[in-house]
């Protein structure tokens, strides 16, 4: 237990750390949900191409207006298509994207049921 | 010159010796009780050619023969020596020349350990396994020969991509594929097993091996590309879920499925269908994920190599082999309704059911985030891109009860389990839900899921502790690994919800403050290195009274020029202090980038503990 203890110590201490608030955090958040248009499969968080820093700006910018991240995302999108957002919305294209995995979850798990019932008597 | 020359022809000499495989095993097939050596010799024999070949091409590398042409697009006289024998697989023709050697020498050792089968089903696991050599054999010969002439020699190569230049990405490749290929075995094994109506409590023993051993190396593979990726791309990420680690991550994903399944097959000889299934699926998303990557489909950091006439080839390849293993399946495959099976709802049984449930439910997410949007560009040209948000959204709501279940599986029986006397359960349950309140109680923001998600993997962490005592090292493997994953889980979460990054623009001299940390820029150094020039920065972070020196670079390679960052860590058990810096326009200033990320090296630690519970299980005879 003396081990446990010390892991809960340890636990706090990163808490008490990290737990002041950072301002750039949403900023880097939505950085981290763009996709970097002129790079290969990174995000513009990662990049420091000029795309990714006009971006950055972009955002700062907005964000000091007072825009919420969900309208940032919308302006974006509006500005540059689909392909900037890594999360894909929920609509006419998408359904499938995001609906198939749940139903091959229920699925499975029916198959799963029906056998163990089955077993069961 | 030479050494291409010998590299080539035993390629072509190591194709042919599949006709004498094919002829002795036919003949052997049908009259003698015992495997006729000829067919080991032969295998040897191949397996020495292939070898040859390859050595043949690491020469020519070592050699910088530039009249090779995959030395000249992949080489260059200045580089270190060991990034030129490694240059050897850090390309499309070189790594699948690796394959091929690694298919040879898995099929010798499978032929060399399996001596207390049977015979037919030794023979024919060699004659499916025949097939996917000859496939290779062909693609590199005929759309990929590594061996191809360039005239007149040129003096200097076009180089290594420089990111490549690097030790853990030496090693990735080759790792991976024994992961990859290892998964070939158990394709060729299963469908032998199927068509023979072998697949039994024996085969399940026997097969099992394999599947470790691929389950090992394909886990190593993917920790070694991790933790490159985490220091060489320079945004101290370790997964981004980018389709090619995607690739990576599906049949992982399929044969721990895999491995789970097989447990049940081989105690209670049931669930043979669903076996079949998982090792063909493993081995088709292998090899889907080859054609993937080399066919320049994604749009990926990885996309080094790529052209879409062997895509097409891969492609034709891939559904030959699936066509004749669903023939197989559906033409062999007898389900057995003589033996009973019966097991209660609270049993090992169920809860293995349960893991492969959520296991291909995880698989299902990775497969459809990948390529729905490839199918969706092709039909109707709209463009959307799949990342994190995606997979964190439909993945993180089943974690929950997915650890959950991790704990609670391994305390259960075979055939019927009881919960009662287990109150353990309960109250460990409760201090891990009361501990993550208390550590996350502090967060502003999604409390309720973290909670929750922090609660369910301390669960799993405390439960694993408890039973390392209670069941006196028993299932030791078993128990690492699992202890492993909750470990895995929680420095995943701790690592996201505790650090911290400053990103800001600083040049020689100057200081950046806040209320936490400062840093101060003290000096640049220029100095040159064999094939590359290299910055050094100099920087001093001041926190809480603590003083760190770190040293980020900017490297010039020469050829090809490109400019990299190399990030400077300084690790610790608590937590990494990470800094990268980078050029900008206004070229007095750089782009400085400096993260503290909390327990990250505890992700390593804890991927090593999952594959050394299954490196124990390989050791481990009787129990799993």
């Amino acid at each position: 237990m003396r081990i446990f203890r010390f892991l809960f110590v340890l636990f706090l201490m990163c808490n008490s750390n990290f737990a002041i608030a950072d301002d750039n955090k949403m900023q880097n958040k939505i950085a981290k949900n763009l996709r970097c248009l002129i790079c290969q499969g990174q995000s513009v968080y990662d990049s420091d191409s000029e795309f990714a820093i006009s971006v950055k700006l972009v955002i700062q910018n907005k964000l000091s207006e007072g825009l919420t991240e969900e309208q940032i995302y919308e302006l974006l999108i509006k500005k540059y298509g689909d392909w900037i957002s890594y999360n894909p919305k929920f609509r006419g294209n998408t359904y499938f994207l995001w609906l198939l995995p749940l139903l091959i979850f229920l699925f499975g798990g029916a198959i799963i049921f029906r056998k163990v019932i089955r077993i069961e008597k | 010159m030479i050494y291409s020359e010998i590299g080539y022809y035993s390629l072509v000499i190591g194709l042919t010796i599949s006709l004498p495989i094919f002829f002795f095993s036919i003949k052997n097939f049908r009259d003698n009780k015992i495997l006729d050596y000829k067919i080991i010799n032969f295998s040897f024999i191949q397996l020495l050619l292939v070898l040859t070949s390859f050595l043949g091409l690491v020469l020519s590398f070592i050699y910088s023969d530039f009249s090779n042409e995959t030395v000249f697009n992949n080489s260059h006289t200045t580089k270190p020596l060991f990034y030129k024998i490694s240059g050897t697989w850090g390309n499309h023709e070189g790594s699948l020349l690796l394959w091929l050697l690694v298919l040879n020498l898995f099929i010798f050792f499978f032929l060399i350990t399996s001596k207390n089968l049977w015979k037919n089903y030794r023979i024919l696991t060699v004659l499916f396994h025949q097939l996917i050599i000859i496939g290779f054999f062909i693609f590199l010969l005929d759309s990929s020969n590594p061996f191809n002439y360039i005239f007149p020699v040129p003096k200097e190569g076009l180089g290594l991509n420089p990111i490549l230049q690097d030790p853990a990405l030496a090693i990735h490749p080759p790792v991976l594929y024994l992961g990859y290929v290892g998964s070939s075995i158990i394709f060729s094994s299963v469908l032998a097993a199927t068509s023979l109506n072998y697949v039994s409590k024996i085969w399940a023993l026997h097969i099992k091996k394999w599947v470790l051993i691929s389950w090992v190396f394909l886990t190593l593979g993917i920790l070694l590309g991790s933790i490159w990726a985490y220091y060489e791309l320079g945004w101290g990420g370790f997964w981004f879920w980018d389709p090619v680690e995607n690739i990576s991550l599906m049949p992982w994903l399929a044969l721990t499925t895999l491995f789970h399944c097989i447990l049940v097959l081989e105690k209670r000889s049931t669930l043979t269908s669903w076996v079949i299934i998982l090792s063909i699926t493993t081995f088709t998303l292998s090899m889907c994920g080859t054609f993937l990557v080399r066919s320049g489909i994604l749009n990926s950091v990885h996309t080094f190599a790529n052209d879409p006439e062997r895509g097409l080839f891969i492609l034709t390849f891939l559904f030959i082999l699936i066509f004749i293993s669903l023939f197989v399946f559906f033409v062999f495959h007898k389900t057995d309704k003589k033996s009973l099976i019966s097991f209660s709802l609270v049993s090992k049984e169920t809860s293995i059911l349960i893991n492969n449930w959520f296991m291909m439910y995880f698989l299902s997410v990775v497969l459809i985030g990948t390529i729905y949007p490839i199918f969706l560009d092709v039909i109707s040209s709209e463009k959307i891109s799949v990342g994190p948000p995606f997979y964190h959204k439909l993945m993180i709501p089943f974690l929950v009860p997915f650890l959950i279940f991790m704990a609670i599986g391994p305390q259960l029986r075979w055939i019927k389990s009881r919960l009662r006397g287990k109150i353990y359960l309960i109250t460990l349950f409760i201090i891990s839900i009361s501990a993550s309140f208390f550590v996350v109680k502090n967060l502003s923001y999604n409390f309720l899921i973290n909670t929750v998600l922090i609660g369910s993997a301390l669960y799993l962490f405390f439960v694993t502790i408890r039973d390392f005592f209670s069941k006196e090292f028993k299932n030791i493997s078993q128990n690492l690994s699992h202890f492993g994953f909750s470990l895995l889980i929680l420095s995943i979460l701790f690592n996201n919800l505790f650090s911290n990054e400053i990103i800001t623009n600083l040049k020689v001299g100057e200081r950046f403050n806040n209320e936490k940390f400062q840093i101060v820029f003290k000096n640049l150094e220029k100095s040159e290195e064999k094939n590359y020039v290299t910055f050094k920065g100099y920087f001093t972070i001041l926190e809480s009274g603590k003083e760190d020196n770190l040293v980020p670079e900017l490297r010039v390679y020469n050829q090809p020029n490109i400019v990299t960052s190399e990030a400077d860590i300084k690790t610790s058990l608590l937590n990494d202090k990470f800094i990268t810096m980078n050029t900008v326009q206004n070229e007095e200033y750089f782009n400085i980038r400096y993260q503290v990320k909390p327990l990250m090296i505890w992700i390593w630690i804890s991927v090593l503990l999952i594959s050394f519970g299954g490196i124990l299980s390989l050791f481990n005879r009787n129990r799993v």
